[in-house]
């Protein structure tokens, strides 16, 4: 027997009452973790995703920055264009690298869409772009291969039928190299709806970016469907030199230019970062509210103990425990609580963290790829050591008490 | 004992003058009041007294439980009186040993954990041959493993001998040890603490209002209202 084991006996005397106790302390840790994962996670799946983009900075119709954010990693709704002389007054720009343009549209489905529902709509986002300006800034785009994915290829700039899906889009439509897919879309300028039959030429392996869920087609192309030639969303450029200094350099000479917006990679990270931060801190809030229940919770439930135990600790005296011995074996109680509710809370969140992934994404709606929930050891060890913390720090008033208790008076139960 | 035996032996413990007041409401009640004990080594002491006669006070106060409101007290001839708690722990630990009349057992524990527990406190590595030796001297070697619930209150005394028979202290205190026992069964824990302390050359103080069990031990003080009656 040593001050652990006797601990571990005196905590399973009351069993429900250790049991909620440390349930308290779970539920505390696990949200303290869960809260961490996420201030870990998302900062690196927002560089992630925006990294994937490819560009340094886009330049766009003017709006709210958090739309241009999340259209930047979403692949947008906003839908709003620029003028069209934009591109050729930007592109010669000398300090740009690499200049690609991107016209982004939303196209209805039609019934050729395996999973089309004949009740429902559905849509599929159409990206024009032209492919070598365009890989020079996603190197790393290849395509699928194996079985039904042979001979992938990019579209000819000319073609006016050829599509490259993406992973995710042609998972979900269940299309192979060679397949039809049908779309609708209503030219600007028209009522009707005009259905086009597009030939899938191939189908791009996951790249975890907003990149997966959308399907490819020549610049030209898809502006002539949309009945905007000429008309772009989007020109991501890279320069030859990326810093504060030369970002502001250059939006300096292209703000002038109105109706348009340079957004740097950074900007957009920022946007990004202070929408979550709000979220962030209220979890923050509920957090602390929890840790400060489960210790008062904690102090609570030992002091009780200490007090039903009064005689006995007079006894513990009386046959040779010190005041140190005593504070030390309330304090490993305490200890051990918190240690347990910390490494359930800690198994908890790591268990839950899929879950918490997926409700914060769709809470937040921003369109990161990546994991935002990102549960580490040295996170999970470091809640522990804090709960730990917490537990002495609990523990110390019901122990003190305890220790203080004169020999002769606990033994009459004074 | 023959007094000129008694003076020939080591003074363990000796208590001068000794009072103990406690204040209820405006009225100060003397629990003890300049008692002068000595108590030698290897005897056994019966303190005989009805209730509220002072006994458990003057125990305490002997085996420095707790504090006298006045008068000196010395252990091994050193003085205790007005040590703090920290310094009377190390006088309690090596010199005495207690036996309660409630048995205050610890619940959780079996009945060797509970003969164990003070070894814990003296961050002393429990032997088992002494444990086994102590069951056996307490009659429970085959109980070793039940907890104090699957136990009569002869065995838990028992066991609450054991407990305080563990550390090899010099002087054995018990209260009212049959207090709490039916006849038959005090007489047997009379026996076991006897033949324990005559084994291991102990001295026993106990308190009892029995007088059949208190012609057991060497000596007799007879306490009546906080004094010792001649």
């Amino acid at each position: 027997m040593n001050f652990f084991s006797f601990a571990w006996k005196n905590l399973m005397r009351r069993r429900v009452r250790t049991l909620l106790t440390t349930s308290g302390v779970t539920l505390a840790v696990a949200v303290a973790v869960s809260l961490g994962g996420f201030n870990l996670g998302y900062r690196r799946a927002i560089s992630g995703s925006i990294e994937k983009l490819g560009f340094q900075i886009m330049v766009m119709a003017k709006g709210c920055p958090y739309e241009a954010a999340t259209m930047m990693l979403k692949g947008g709704t906003g839908l709003l264009y620029l003028p069209k002389d934009t591109y050729d007054k930007i592109k010669n720009d000398p300090d740009i690298a690499s200049i690609t343009p991107v016209f982004i549209g939303i196209a209805e489905k039609e019934n050729g869409g395996i999973n089309d529902d004949s009740s429902s709509k559905s849509f599929s986002i159409l990206s024009g772009i032209e492919v070598p300006s365009f890989l020079e800034m996603k190197p790393w785009l290849s395509f699928k291969k194996g079985a039904g994915y042979e001979n992938g290829r990019w579209f000819n700039s000319n073609s006016t039928n050829e599509v490259v899906m993406g992973f995710e889009a042609a998972e979900y439509e269940q299309r192979k190299v060679g397949d039809d897919f049908y779309i609708s879309v209503i030219p600007h300028g028209k009522v009707e709806p005009e259905t086009h039959i597009l030939k899938v030429v191939g189908i791009l392996e996951r790249t975890g970016s907003q990149d997966d869920g959308t399907i490819f087609l020549p610049l030209k192309t898809v502006q002539k469907i949309f009945g905007r030639e000429n008309d772009l969303t989007i020109i991501g450029i890279k320069l030859k030199e990326f810093n504060g200094i030369r970002m502001r350099e250059f939006e300096g000479r292209w703000l002038s230019i109105p109706e348009v917006q340079v957004v740097s990679m950074e900007q957009v990270k920022g946007a990004l970062v202070s929408l979550v931060g709000t979220a962030q801190i209220m979890i923050a809030a509920v957090t602390i509210i929890a840790v400060i229940v489960a210790i008062i919770g904690v102090t609570n439930s030992i002091l009780m103990s200490v007090y039903e135990r009064t005689g006995e600790i007079g006894i513990m005296k009386a046959i040779g425990a010190s005041r140190h011995q005593i504070f030390g074996l309330i304090c490993i109680e305490t200890l051990l609580i918190c240690f347990i509710g910390g490494a359930m809370g800690s198994l908890l969140a790591w268990a839950a963290s899929g879950t918490t992934d997926y409700a914060l994404r769709h809470l937040l709606n921003i369109g990161i790829a990546d994991k935002m929930v990102r549960i580490t050891w040295k996170l999970i060890l470091i809640t522990i050591s804090g709960s730990i913390v917490f537990g002495i720090l609990a523990g110390i008033w019901p122990a003190f008490r305890a220790a203080a208790l004169r020999p002769v008076k606990a033994i009459r139960g004074e | 004992m023959n007094k000129n035996l008694l003076k020939q032996k080591e003074i363990v413990i000796k208590g001068m003058d000794l009072c103990r007041y406690y204040k209820r409401g405006s009225e100060t009640v003397k629990a003890l009041d300049n008692v002068n004990i000595d108590i030698y080594s290897a005897e056994s002491v019966c303190i005989l007294g009805p209730s509220g006669s002072g006994k458990t006070t003057l125990i305490n106060i002997l085996s420095a439980l707790d504090a006298p409101t006045a008068g000196q007290l010395f252990i091994n001839n050193k003085p205790v009186h007005g040590l703090k708690e920290s310094e009377l722990v190390d006088i309690r630990r090596g010199t005495i040993g207690y036996v309660f009349q409630q048995f205050h057992l610890i619940p959780t524990l079996t009945v060797k954990e509970n003969i164990m527990l003070p070894l814990l406190f003296l961050n002393r590595k429990p032997d088992s041959d002494q444990i086994d030796k102590v069951l056996e001297g307490i009659g429970l070697l085959d109980r070793a493993n039940h907890f104090p619930s699957e136990l009569s209150g002869g065995q838990m005394q028992r066991v609450a001998i054991g407990r305080a028979l563990i550390t090899h202290p010099r002087v054995l205190i018990a209260d009212e040890p049959t207090g709490n026992l039916d006849r038959q069964t005090g007489l047997a824990i009379m026996d076991l603490f006897l033949a324990t302390v005559k084994k291991e050359s102990i001295t026993l103080i106990l308190t009892t209002h029995n007088l059949e069990f208190s012609s057991f031990c060497d000596r007799v003080i007879r306490l009546r209202d906080g004094k010792i009656a001649e």
